[in-house]
């Protein structure tokens, strides 16, 4: 695949634009999943991908034939989701409240005490779990992405981001640490 | 003994934790406690699926992406040889142009710094012979105005023609004396420079007296002592030039 898709893209370099259309075909479901999951909503997602093969385009002739034209495109589309979460920052935008509401913005938090509804349970824990994900800066929701959903090493994380590797790693774990810490009211009635 | 810390945990949990840790974290009833719980938090946060994309995704990404490019250059000819284009030639081109204007600049300054410094090496071959040049020049003005302070000292002041070629002689030597009195100043000898002074203000004198008069002279030998200062001006002929170095006197030295 990556000897094909460094082909294609010596073929778009000599002028024949339509050929950049089966890098597009192969890679844009990547694309969107790691998109989607950085931002966590559809339209903002396909914005993305659209962005991401059009900047990818315009800088191809920086591409290296020696790296792997997905991993190139993956990191270009983590990096315009980052700066599309960085944009939109709404960080501790929700507050807990009396029931979980987003158009209230609002997160229900069981008391320990509650009686143990499960379903209702599961529900406040997915909300906490958005509240927390709110709360994570853009770097460290990307890598946090990245290493939990995305199953990338902490080198290859290191590598999208731009950033040391020891510096990946601890923002994973301050990731890690933020989204216990929002959990932890719930811990004792899961 | 030693607990694993919570980083520790989440290295294990990642697959990427050391060997003592996996160890630790099998012997250690808290510890897996403390494991268990986060293997708790974390595998619930998978968060919300993703969307699935058909097959026929990528095709429609494509045809709303497909207005907005421009063709690159079509390559042609020898271009093709560089593989990713004219442009990136022309980049390397540049580069190399670049750098060879650099490396020119830089031994174009080394060869004219060391063409200066062989300027100025046999300019300053010989300090001394410049000192002896300096004040060969400077015992002709000096035995001139010895010349002028002379005549001054025994002038006839009916004789106009006389007076006239001494003002003459005294403009002259005024423009020079002045060039000399600055650079024993800048020098640092204040011995020169003071007996350059004093006999700058006669010449000053002569030379701008419209009408010389046997009164003027008079007053110009009494009010600025042209006796002493043609003494000083005797002085300063008796420093030859193979005593170059009486042009630096010691600090306090009069004349």
């Amino acid at each position: 695949m990556q000897g094909s898709d460094h082909s294609v893209v010596r073929a778009v370099l000599a002028g024949d634009k339509d050929a950049y259309g089966a890098l597009v075909r192969a890679h844009s479901a990547t694309v969107f999943r790691a998109a989607f999951r950085i931002v966590g909503n559809e339209a903002d997602a396909q914005e993305i991908v659209q962005e991401a093969f059009l900047r990818g385009y315009q800088r191809l002739e920086g591409f290296e034939q020696r790296s792997s034209f997905g991993t190139w495109i993956y990191r270009i589309a983590v990096n315009c989701a980052l700066n599309r979460v960085g944009k939109t920052e709404i960080a501790a935008e929700f507050r807990h409240g009396e029931e979980s509401d987003p158009e209230e913005k609002t997160v229900q938090v069981a008391a320990k005490d509650a009686g143990p509804e499960r379903v209702l349970l599961s529900r406040e824990i997915k909300a906490a779990q958005e509240v927390a994900m709110q709360r994570l800066t853009p770097v460290e929701k990307t890598a946090f992405v990245l290493r939990h959903l995305e199953d990338r090493s902490m080198s290859e994380i290191a590598v999208v981001l731009g950033i040391a590797p020891n510096a990946a790693k601890q923002a994973v774990f301050r990731a890690v640490q933020k989204l216990r810490r929002e959990l932890a009211p719930l811990r004792g009635t899961a | 003994m030693k607990h694993l810390s919570e980083e520790e945990l989440i290295e294990v949990y990642y697959g990427e934790g050391g060997a003592p840790a996996v160890a630790h974290l099998a012997g250690c009833l808290e510890c897996s406690a403390q494991f268990a719980e986060l293997q708790r938090d974390l595998e619930g946060a998978r968060m919300a699926a993703v969307p699935e994309r058909g097959a026929e995704y990528g095709e429609r990404v494509w045809e709303a992406l497909r207005p907005r490019l421009v063709p690159y250059e079509k390559a042609v000819g020898w271009h093709r040889i560089f593989g990713k284009g004219w442009a990136q030639w022309r980049v390397a081109v540049l580069t190399v142009g670049c750098a060879a204007l650099v490396a020119a600049a830089f031994f174009g300054g080394r060869m004219w710094e060391r063409h200066q410094k062989v300027t100025t090496t046999a300019t300053n071959a010989d300090p001394q012979a410049k000192q002896r040049v300096v004040l060969v020049v400077l015992t002709d003005h000096l035995d001139r105005t010895e010349r002028l302070l002379v005549a001054l000292e025994h002038a006839d002041s009916s004789d106009h023609a006389e007076n006239a070629q001494m003002q003459s002689e005294a403009r002259e030597l005024l423009a020079s004396n002045r060039l000399y009195r600055t650079t024993a100043t800048n020098a640092g000898d204040p011995a020169l420079a003071g007996a350059l002074d004093r006999l700058e203000g006669v010449l000053a004198e002569v030379a701008n007296d419209p009408n010389l008069t046997a009164r003027d002279l008079q007053r110009v030998r009494d009010e600025m002592n042209t006796e002493g200062i043609l003494f000083e001006v005797r002085v300063l002929l008796a420093r030859t030039p193979d005593q170059g170095s009486r042009l630096k006197p010691a600090k306090g030295a009069s004349i």
